[in-house]
C-alpha cells in the first residue's frame, strides 16, 4: 500500500501554539469581568441587570440564528458573551433592560450572524448594537445617571425597569435624590461639549464620575487592556496608534484655541476612548492584518473620534471612528500587503 | 437572487393586472423605483399618497404610449416615452396640491421625480411600447398598485415602530417609546430588508414544499 | 394607418424599421412625431393648470386663514398686509403671494386681538418656516406655529409640539425701540430661562430650539417697527 502523505499547504505562521479562538475569547472576558465589577460598584444593581441582559439576550440570539441555519451552536466560543458584555459597559447605566436586550438581538443577529457568524462580520458587534440603539432612542441613550448614588445597591433606576416597547420612567427627580455631594449626571465630555465646564484630567483617570457603565476608570482599563497584550492576545499597536494620534490632535487645538478645546489629557480619559481603543478597535475580525495597517488604522480612528468630538454636533464620536475604521479595514489590508519576496518595486527607495 | 429566478418576461397566462400586483411586484420582485420607495414611507398616508400618484401617472401616461405606440420611430422612443410621462407628472403635480396641500408639502420634490422612477420607463419600454391600449392601462394600473401596496407594507412597519401609530392613530398607547430611526433614512433601508428576507424565505419554503411534494 | 409610416413584421415594436441611418424623411418624421407629442403635453398641462388654479389658491389661503385663527383665538375678521419695499402697508386681497407679509386679526366688535406674521429660518436640516402671533398692545409674542420644517423626527421636530416649549411663546418679550430689540430673544439651555425675553430650549434640540430663537429676533426686528408705525390704520383695519 503507497502511504499517502497529507501535505497542508497554508500561508505563514507555521508554528502554532495551543492558543484557540475559544482560549483568547476566554482570555477576554476574564479581562473585561474586572471592568464589569467596576462599573456595578459605580453604578449599583441597575447596571448589573443591563449586563446580564444583554449578555442573555446576546447569547439567546447567537442560540437562535444557530438554530435557525441549522448549523451546530456555536455560543461556547464565548463570542456572544464579549459582545454583550462590551455592549452593557457601553451604554448609560439606567437605560431600560428592554433597550439592552434589543440591542444585543441587533449586535448578534444583524450585528454577525447574517454574514455568516464569528470571522465574517464587517463590524465590531457590540457597536452595530450601540449605534442602532442611539439611531433609535436618542434621549433614553444620553440620559446618564450620577455615580456612587445612594441606595444604588438596593434600588433600581427607576427607568431601568420600564415594560419592554414602554417609555422609562424620569429619572431626574431620582437622580436629585440619590446623588452624592459633587457628583452630577452629566458625563465630562458632555459637560465641556454644552456647557464649556472643563473636568479635571485626574478625577477622570480615577474613574468616579458619570458615563456609560464601563468606560469611567481609565486606570482599569489600561489595566484589563494590558492583560491581553502581555499574554500576546490582543495588538498593542491599534490602542497605541489610537490613543496617540488623538492626544496629537487634540494637543494642536488645544494650542491653537485654548479656550474652545479641552487638552490632551481631558480627551485621553473623558468618553470611551479608552474602552474603544483596548476592547473594541482591537476586535481581530474588523483590524486590519499587517502591522503597518494596524497603525494607520488606529491613526484613523484616533483622528476621526477628535475630529468628531471638537468639530461635529456629538459629545462623543468614539463609536462612529470604530465603526468607520472598520469600514475602511479590508481597504487598508489592501493597500498595505507586504512585497512578495523578490519583488521589486518601482521606485528605488 | 430574486430576479435570476423570475426572468422578467410576461407570459401568456399572467393576467397583466395581476402580474403587476403581486406576481412581477415592482418592488419587491423586481426591485424597481428605490428612491420613493426609501424616501417615502415615513409613514403609511405618505406611502398611500406617492403609490396613487404614481399609479395615476403610468395608467394615463401607457394609455397614451400604447396607442400612439405604432407611430414612434425606435430612434425617439425613450424621448418620447418620457415627455408623455412628464406631462402626467405634471398634472398629477396640479391635482395633488388642488386634492391637498398637507399631503403635497410631504410628498415634495418627489412628485417631480416619479418621472426618473426607472419603474416608469421600464414598463413603458417593456410593455406599453408593444402592448395594445386595454393590456397596458391594465399593466399601468397592476404596477402601479403594486407599487403602492410595497410602499404601504414599509410605511406600516415605519410608521408602527417608528412614531406608534398607524395612519395617525396610535397603536400601542401613549407610554409607546418610538423607535426615532425607522422614521429616518437608515429606517427605509432596514424595513425593506425586513420585507425581501420575508418574501425570499416565503418563496423557498414555498419551493421545498412544492419538491417534498414531487417526491411522495 | 401605422404600418405606412413604419414598415416592422406586425408592429410589434416600435421601428422595427430599418438598422440603416435615418434618412432625412426620416428625421423630418421624428422632429414632427416629438414636436406633436410635446404640443399634445403642453396643451394638456395648461388645461389642468386652469382647471385647478383657483382650487390650490383657495386651498392655500384656507391654510394660512386656519393657522391664523389658531394662533389668535377668538377671531372673526382677517385683513392681509403686505409691506413694500418702501415701508409702506397695502391691503392684500388674497392671502398668498411673494414678499413680507402679517395678518391683523379683530374680533366681533372689530376690535384688533393681534397680529400673525410670517418668519424662517435656517433648522438643523431645512428651513423652518412658522408664523407667530404679536400683540402690538403689549409688545409680545403670544403664539408660535411650525407650518414646515424637515427637522429630525424625535428630536428637532419637537418644535412643533413640545408643550413646555411651546408656552414660551405665551407671553414673550419683544419690546422694540428705534428699530431694535431692547433685549435681543435668546434661547437659552433648557431649564434656565429667567427673564421674559428668553426661550427655554427643548433638551436634545438645542439646534432647533435656537434657529426659532434667531427666527423670532430677526422677524421681530424687521417687522413689529412697520406694524408700531401704523398702529392707528390696522386698528381702523383698511
Amino acid at each position: 500500500m503507497t502511504a499517502t502523505t497529507v501535505l497542508a499547504v497554508r500561508t505563514s505562521p507555521h508554528a502554532h501554539s495551543t492558543r484557540s479562538v475559544e482560549k483568547i475569547m476566554a482570555n477576554v472576558v476574564f479581562a473585561l469581568l474586572p471592568i464589569c465589577g467596576y462599573a456595578i460598584w459605580l453604578f449599583g444593581i441597575s447596571t448589573l441587570a443591563l449586563l446580564l441582559a444583554t449578555t442573555a439576550a446576546a447569547l439567546g440570539t447567537e442560540q437562535m440564528f444557530c438554530r435557525a441555519s441549522g448549523k451546530g451552536s456555536t455560543i461556547g466560543d464565548f463570542s456572544a458573551v464579549i459582545t454583550g458584555l462590551l455592549l452593557g459597559l457601553t451604554l448609560p447605566p439606567g437605560l431600560p433592560l428592554w433597550m439592552g436586550a434589543l440591542g444585543a438581538f441587533i449586535a448578534v443577529g444583524p450585528g454577525k450572524m447574517v454574514f455568516g457568524g464569528l470571522g465574517f462580520n464587517v463590524f465590531n458587534p457590540a457597536l452595530v448594537g450601540r449605534a442602532f440603539l442611539q439611531a433609535a432612542f436618542p434621549v433614553a441613550i444620553t440620559t446618564y445617571t450620577s455615580a456612587k448614588a445612594v441606595g444604588r445597591f438596593t434600588e433600581f433606576v427607576p427607568s431601568t425597569l420600564a415594560w419592554p416597547f414602554m417609555k422609562a420612567a424620569p429619572i431626574t427627580e431620582w437622580v436629585a435624590r440619590t446623588k452624592v455631594d459633587g457628583f452630577t449626571g452629566a458625563t465630562p465630555l458632555m459637560l465641556q461639549k454644552f456647557d464649556h465646564v472643563t473636568t479635571e484630567p485626574w478625577s477622570m483617570f480615577l474613574g468616579e464620575r458619570a458615563g456609560s457603565a464601563g468606560e469611567t476608570a481609565p486606570w482599569l482599563i489600561l489595566l484589563c487592556g494590558l492583560y491581553l497584550i502581555i499574554r500576546g492576545m490582543m495588538s498593542w499597536r491599534v490602542p497605541a496608534a489610537m490613543l496617540l494620534s488623538s492626544v496629537v490632535l487634540a494637543q494642536a487645538f488645544h494650542m491653537a484655541d485654548a479656550a474652545r478645546y479641552p487638552g490632551p489629557l481631558f480627551v485621553l480619559f473623558s468618553g470611551g476612548l479608552m474602552l474603544g481603543a483596548m476592547f473594541m478597535a482591537t476586535d481581530p475580525v474588523g483590524q486590519p492584518v499587517t502591522p503597518r495597517g494596524m497603525w494607520i488604522y488606529g491613526i484613523l480612528m484616533g483622528t476621526l473620534t477628535v475630529a468628531i468630538r471638537f468639530l461635529g454636533g456629538l459629545a462623543e464620536g468614539v463609536m462612529y471612528a470604530i465603526l468607520l475604521g472598520n469600514a475602511l479595514s479590508p481597504l487598508i489590508d489592501n493597500l498595505t500587503q507586504p512585497k512578495t519576496y523578490g519583488e521589486r518595486r518601482k521606485a528605488v527607495a | 437572487m430574486l430576479r435570476d429566478k423570475q426572468p422578467v418576461t410576461i407570459t401568456a397566462d399572467t393576467h397583466p393586472f395581476l402580474n403587476g400586483l403581486w406576481k412581477q411586484n415592482p418592488v419587491f420582485v423586481m426591485v424597481l423605483g428605490m428612491c420613493p420607495t426609501l424616501a417615502i414611507t415615513n409613514s403609511v398616508k405618505n406611502a398611500i399618497s406617492m403609490g396613487l400618484a404614481t399609479t395615476f401617472v403610468m395608467v394615463a401616461s401607457y394609455g397614451m404610449i400604447s396607442a400612439i405606440r405604432k407611430l414612434i420611430p425606435k430612434q425617439v422612443r425613450i424621448a418620447t416615452f418620457i415627455a408623455i410621462i412628464a406631462c402626467g407628472v405634471t398634472v398629477v403635480d396640479f391635482l395633488v396640491k388642488a386634492i391637498s396641500i398637507p399631503v403635497y408639502q410631504a410628498l415634495g420634490a418627489y412628485i417631480p421625480l416619479i418621472v426618473s422612477n426607472c419603474l416608469t420607463l421600464e414598463r413603458a419600454e417593456a410593455y406599453a411600447g408593444k402592448q395594445p391600449v386595454v393590456k397596458s392601462m391594465l399593466d399601468g394600473l397592476g404596477m402601479g398598485l403594486g407599487f403602492a401596496l410595497a410602499l404601504t407594507c414599509l410605511g406600516m412597519v415605519r410608521e408602527v415602530l417608528g412614531a406608534g401609530t398607524f395612519l395617525g392613530f396610535p397603536v400601542f398607547g401613549s407610554r409607546f417609546e418610538p423607535w426615532v430611526l425607522f422614521l429616518l433614512p437608515p429606517g427605509g433601508f432596514i424595513s425593506l430588508a425586513m420585507w425581501l428576507l420575508f418574501f425570499a424565505w416565503r418563496k423557498e419554503r414555498a419551493a421545498k414544499l412544492a419538491a417534498a411534494e414531487a417526491t411522495q | 394607418m401605422s404600418s405606412q409610416i413604419i414598415p416592422g413584421p406586425g408592429g410589434t415594436g416600435p421601428g422595427a424599421a430599418s438598422p440603416h441611418a435615418p434618412s432625412a424623411a426620416n428625421s423630418i418624421r421624428m422632429v414632427r412625431l416629438l414636436g406633436t407629442v410635446s404640443l399634445m403635453c403642453g396643451l394638456l398641462i395648461v388645461v389642468t393648470n386652469l382647471a385647478t388654479k383657483d382650487r390650490i389658491q383657495s386651498n392655500q389661503e384656507t391654510i394660512t386663514r386656519e393657522s391664523v385663527a389658531e394662533l389668535l383665538p377668538g377671531i372673526s375678521k382677517q385683513v392681509t398686509y403686505g409691506v413694500e419695499p418702501s415701508g409702506e402697508l397695502k391691503v392684500l386681497t388674497g392671502a398668498t403671494g411673494e414678499g413680507k407679509k402679517f395678518f391683523a386679526g379683530y374680533d366681533g366688535s372689530g376690535k384688533l386681538v393681534g397680529v400673525v406674521i410670517e418668519a424662517g429660518e435656517r433648522g438643523y436640516a431645512d428651513v423652518i418656516s412658522a408664523l407667530y402671533s404679536y400683540s402690538p398692545a403689549t409688545q409680545t409674542i403670544i403664539g408660535f406655529k411650525v407650518v414646515d420644517m424637515r427637522e429630525t423626527p424625535g428630536l428637532g421636530d419637537r418644535i412643533k409640539s413640545d408643550i413646555p416649549f411651546l408656552a414660551n411663546f405665551k407671553n414673550l418679550d419683544a419690546k422694540v425701540e428705534n428699530g431694535k430689540e431692547v433685549h435681543n430673544i435668546t434661547t437659552v439651555k433648557h431649564g434656565t430661562k429667567k427673564n421674559a425675553w428668553e426661550i427655554d430650549a427643548i433638551s436634545g434640540a438645542t439646534i432647533s430650539s435656537r434657529a426659532v430663537g434667531r427666527m423670532l429676533h430677526k422677524s421681530v426686528e424687521d417687522v413689529t417697527p412697520v406694524i408700531l408705525k401704523n398702529l392707528d390704520r390696522i386698528e381702523r383695519g383698511n
